[in-house]
């Protein structure tokens, strides 16, 4: 390959317009997901980012020191303060999923996600890392130029029209990047520790009690099932992080991505992180097949309302 | 694989990658995952010489939709057991001598914290057997008046 056509290669992917539904698509998922992140924590938050919390503002700054993008830094120490970071994350959240104010409110939302892991970084999991990367990857992301309240607002203005116009998705191939990297390193750490190689990876984590959500039927737990799976789980890890580029593969790598994380949404209690892989599935989505699911919806939703109140005495 | 090469750019991009965010680490149960079950207690020794076990939720033992929203509890126990996070400790210690704070003329005067384990060893036949449980205190801390202000 030349490097004139390697460059033209390079812009295609990064830079040749594409239809923004899976990335508005993504918008509306990752802000459900920031609010049940938030809502999951707010029981014990004042014990996670409060004046007394586990964790003291000092410690943090001596295990890791250095400049932090951490609102808890310089909001006044009181717990008010610290819940009034809650409130105003929750908002900027709902804001990201309906589309309103997309761009400032996708900054609002990844500046208190990363204060929220900066504040405590012993209490997160690594749903809590793909999520808040993805955020900062959205902030550059045309995500408000589909299904949002800021594009009826265009168009009613009359500032833009109905089509939905093609952009630029060098942030999105960013989040889809990024995903790739977490399942090859997922792949590349395992690969290094004799457990995931030898088959015996699963046997423990079927016998680490404090991360069991539901019961493993006894047959799962067997011996050559515990090899099987955790190969298994090496495959799709290295497939999911290198064959999803490849077009044909992608629909059945993603299928079977998606019954890999709701088997581990089952067997394992890691709250969200799961969903957190899965939604940003719908960046790998061809738009036109986002386009046709979207008309089935509505004509199903339209079906069934007629099914539901056509036939009512009081509407005849 | 850890090279001088790789290390020294991990070093050189490490505090950018804090500073914005982006930092990040994807060695979920790897390169192997967790060998033991192990989990954190608290012994709270009062002024008056009694003693109360103070318990870290543990996953197992909770409900399952308490167990969803307080799953933070797991990783931060297993972080604060792990001794290259000492520095973790003197707020434990102070949090859980303020929770336990009952009667201003009784404070809580010591507070240890202890870790229980037990390892998880494969058998031929799949089969499992739980291990003796062993316990370690490893952090012993002197409560002072102003740590339950």
């Amino acid at each position: 390959m030349s490097l004139r056509a390697f460059a033209e290669c390079w812009n295609q992917f990064f830079f040749q317009p594409k239809s923004p539904l899976p990335i508005a698509s993504f918008r509306i998922l990752y802000g459900i997901l920031v609010i049940a992140n938030l809502l999951l924590l707010w029981p014990d938050w004042l014990a996670w980012f409060g004046v007394h919390a586990w964790m003291s503002l000092s410690t943090m700054y001596k295990v890791e020191p250095g400049i932090r993008l951490n609102l808890f830094t310089v909001i006044p120490q009181n717990d008010r303060w610290s819940e009034a970071i809650f409130w105003v994350g929750l908002i900027w959240a709902a804001f990201v999923a309906i589309g309103f104010l997309t761009r400032l409110s996708s900054i609002a939302t990844f500046l208190c996600l990363a204060s929220i892991n900066e504040r405590n970084l012993f209490a997160f999991h690594a749903g809590d890392t793909f999520l808040r990367i993805a955020g900062f990857f959205l902030i550059f992301a045309p995500a408000g130029a589909a299904l949002s309240v800021d594009r009826i607002l265009r168009v009613r203005k009359g500032r833009e029209g109905l089509e939905i116009a093609s952009r630029s998705p060098w942030a999105q191939r960013m989040i889809q990047l990024q995903l790739s990297f977490v399942y090859f390193f997922a792949f590349w750490w395992k690969s290094m520790g004799a457990p995931w190689v030898n088959g015996t990876a699963l046997y423990y984590l079927n016998h680490l009690d404090e991360i069991h959500r539901l019961p493993i039927p006894g047959l799962f737990q067997s011996p050559i099932f515990t090899k099987v799976g955790s190969w298994l789980t090496l495959a799709l890890e290295f497939s999911l992080g290198v064959l999803i580029w490849f077009k044909e593969l992608r629909y059945p790598l993603l299928i079977a991505g998606v019954l890999f994380h709701l088997t581990l949404e089952y067997a394992l209690n890691v709250p969200m992180f799961q969903w957190e892989m899965i939604s940003a599935y719908v960046l790998f989505v061809d738009p036109a097949d986002l386009e046709r699911a979207g008309r089935w919806t509505r004509a199903r939703t339209a079906a069934i309302s007629r099914i539901r109140f056509g036939a009512s005495p009081s509407r005849v | 694989m850890e090279t001088p090469l790789i290390a020294e750019f991990k070093g050189l991009i490490r505090p950018y990658m804090f500073w914005s965010g982006l930092f990040q680490g994807w060695d979920m149960f790897a390169p192997e995952p967790r060998s033991v079950n192990a989990y954190v207690e608290a012994a709270v020794i009062y002024k008056d010489g009694r003693i109360h076990n103070w318990k870290f939720p543990r996953m197992e033992q909770l409900g399952l939709t308490e167990r969803y929203y307080r799953e933070r509890y797991r990783k931060y126990v297993e972080n604060l057991q792990v001794d290259s996070n000492a520095a973790l400790w003197p707020d434990a210690a102070r949090r859980i001598a303020r929770l336990n704070e009952e009667d201003p003329s009784n404070p809580p005067a010591i507070v240890m914290l202890i870790r229980y384990w037990s390892d998880i060893v494969p058998r031929p036949d799949g089969s499992y057997r739980p291990e003796p449980s062993r316990a370690r205190i490893f952090f012993e801390y002197n409560v002072k008046p102003e740590d339950l202000k």
